[in-house]
């Protein structure tokens, strides 16, 4: 039982780590919240439900496309409306909004405001050490922890993650450095739209999906960031593990309305005892 | 001189429904001055550099406790109202300083947050608050024996409005608008000749939701029904495009976004989804283009967005 709840709070952490990861790159770079991180989200699992349930693309191929369109989408953005707001948090914020209720509106009129559920392309259970574990959530944390070793990759060795690590830490030095700022923006952007759609696709065939389904994971990565602390990478994945844990445990006793306001109290008791969140840095 | 002009456009608007005699008219005028309050409620966060997503909630908690009060303990309207207003007070200053303990983007997500969290409980906790499908039958707005009709409700309502653009206005024209400008610009200076910054934001941020509980108990006695569909996040965005569209550097700047959007929002009801997708646009348009908003034509002011 406990063993039963560990596992399904770390399939389900996971997703959090995966969405709160670029919703926190996005702020750590560019100082601008992205109210439209759950959309991204959401193209990817509209994408998905297009590509894989309708044309009948191999699904891990419809999972690809679906994450370089939206990461495509999400540079264009970044370039047209974000460019001009970095450092401008409350514009900035406002932007994101308004990019958010645009996309949200252009699914509705596309799809309308049903749920649709689309073919499973994994069924059926495995079990580890007793505990019965779903194959298609199975596929989901298999390819979160995928994307987030080739994230820790890529921002650890490759020249442009330690670029994009510079300009988060000081944008002027950086610069000075070489460091082409609006390159590391644009790039960013994209690679947080990858991330959040990439979880959107995983996640389509395990929910249902439509034009808000990406407010609720928004949320969580809301709280995971706070809990770890807005912009710190280490945080966002201790944080989303941490939620995806407490809920878990609370959800299969007392329901997931309680879960959430459960993490949400614990969210403001660390907001007291550690203001920066578990993992932030002092003034972040 | 124009902010002269600006004022006379003003009352003459508030005079429209005893010039036009149609009841579509008045609905209007009497949604527009209930919406001001909420409206200026957002406007004073935003004085403060922070921007609350948690209004919508303030809102509800209100309209739902002064419908509880009457439906339930039949309590009369018009001390409920106030409770509304008192509860929103109580639970913003529980919840305001931890919102506030941090300085930046928290605050946003936090009452992003609470906002989200406090419309699931309208939505699960169904024995008490209806659940989705909301309470019916709040009766109408009186003051002990004397019930309020149409047009003495939109009085009412028009003073509630005039009076929370009042306070706004003393605010802004008074130290207090200085010491919160002050903080904006340079928050160490401020501590450093003593004036409290933390208690200043709590305390505006306590009065924001006095404004949105007040408001919402009032919406409530005037449509008779409430649901969580109300005060959730579609309401939040509707009170930011009213802000961003007016203005948000001037006091004028909500109640001219009001008077705009307000029909705009009762003519579209039907067709909520492009009514968002027009929203958006606004929103991007304003914000690149036009960010000291419609009150700009009528007057010079700073730049707060």
């Amino acid at each position: 039982m406990i063993l039963q709840m560990i596992i399904n709070g770390v399939l389900g952490g996971l997703m959090y780590v995966v969405m709160a990861l670029g919703f926190t790159l996005i702020f750590g770079i560019m100082r601008i919240v992205n109210f439209a991180h759950g959309e991204f989200y959401m193209a990817g699992a509209v994408l998905v439900m297009l590509l894989f349930g309708q044309f009948g693309w191999p699904f891990f191929v419809a999972v690809a496309a679906a994450g370089v369109l939206s990461a495509a989408l999400g540079m264009l953005c970044e370039r047209l409306l974000f460019r001009k707001l970095v450092g401008e948090e409350l514009p900035g914020m406002i932007m994101s909004l308004a990019v958010s209720i645009i996309l949200q509106s252009l699914a509705l009129l596309a799809f309308g405001p049903a749920e649709q559920s689309i073919a499973r392309p994994f069924d059926g259970t495995w079990t580890l050490f007793g505990a019965i574990v779903p194959w298609d959530r199975t596929v989901v944390a298999i390819g979160s922890v995928v994307i987030l070793l080739a994230f820790y990759a890529f921002l650890r060795l490759s020249r442009y993650g330690i670029a994009m690590q510079a300009v988060a830490q000081d944008r002027e030095t950086a610069s000075l450095m070489g460091v082409e700022a609006g390159s590391v923006y644009s790039m960013s952007f994209g690679i947080a739209c990858l991330l959040a759609s990439l979880a959107g696709a995983l996640m389509a065939p395990v929910y249902t999906v439509g034009p808000y389904i990406g407010s609720l994971p928004m949320l969580k990565a809301f709280v995971v960031v706070i809990l770890g602390g807005l912009g710190s990478v280490p945080g966002a994945v201790l944080g989303g593990l941490l939620l995806g844990l407490s809920e878990s445990a609370l959800a299969t006793t007392f329901g997931s309305t309680i879960a959430l306001i459960a993490s949400f109290i614990v969210v403001l008791c660390v907001i007291i005892v550690r203001p920066s969140g578990l993992m932030g840095r002092k003034g972040a | 001189m124009r902010k002269g002009l600006l004022v006379g456009l003003l009352v003459l608007i508030a005079a429209i429904p005893w010039i036009v005699k149609s009841g579509y008219v008045f609905h209007i005028a009497t949604m527009i001055v209930l919406t001001i309050p909420l409206a200026l409620s957002i406007n004073l966060t935003l004085k403060l550099d922070q921007l609350s997503l948690a209004q919508p909630a303030f809102m509800g908690i209100g309209a739902y406790t002064a419908a509880l009060l009457t439906m339930r303990l039949g309590v009369n309207p018009s001390l409920a109202v106030l409770a509304g207003g008192f509860l929103a007070v109580v639970i913003a200053t529980v919840f305001g300083p931890i919102f506030l303990r941090i300085k930046g983007v928290y605050f946003v997500l936090l009452t992003y947050a609470f906002g989200q969290i406090v419309n699931l409980v309208f939505q699960e906790w169904t024995s008490l608050f209806g659940g989705n499908n909301g309470l019916y039958g709040i009766p109408r707005f009186s003051i002990f024996a004397h019930s309020f009709g149409e047009t003495e409700y939109y009085i009412l309502g028009l003073g509630v409005a005039a009076l929370c653009f009042l306070a706004m206005y003393a605010i802004e024209r008074s130290d207090v608008g200085a010491i919160f400008q002050a903080l904006n610009e340079d928050e160490m200076f401020c501590r450093s000749i003593g004036s409290n910054a933390h208690s200043w934001r709590v305390a505006a941020f306590v009065m924001s939701a006095f404004m949105a509980g007040i408001a919402g108990a009032l919406y409530a006695f005037y449509i008779g029904f409430i649901s969580p569909d109300s005060f959730g996040f579609e309401a939040t965005i509707d009170l930011i495009v009213i802000n961003v569209i007016g203005g948000p550097g001037s006091v004028f700047g909500p109640i001219i976004g009001t008077i705009v959007v307000v029909p705009l929002l009762e003519f579209l009801r039907e067709m909520r989804q492009y009514q968002f997708l027009v929203y958006g646009f606004c929103l991007v348009f304003f914000i690149m283009f036009f960010r000291r908003g419609l009150v700009s034509i009528f007057e010079r002011q700073r730049e707060v967005v």
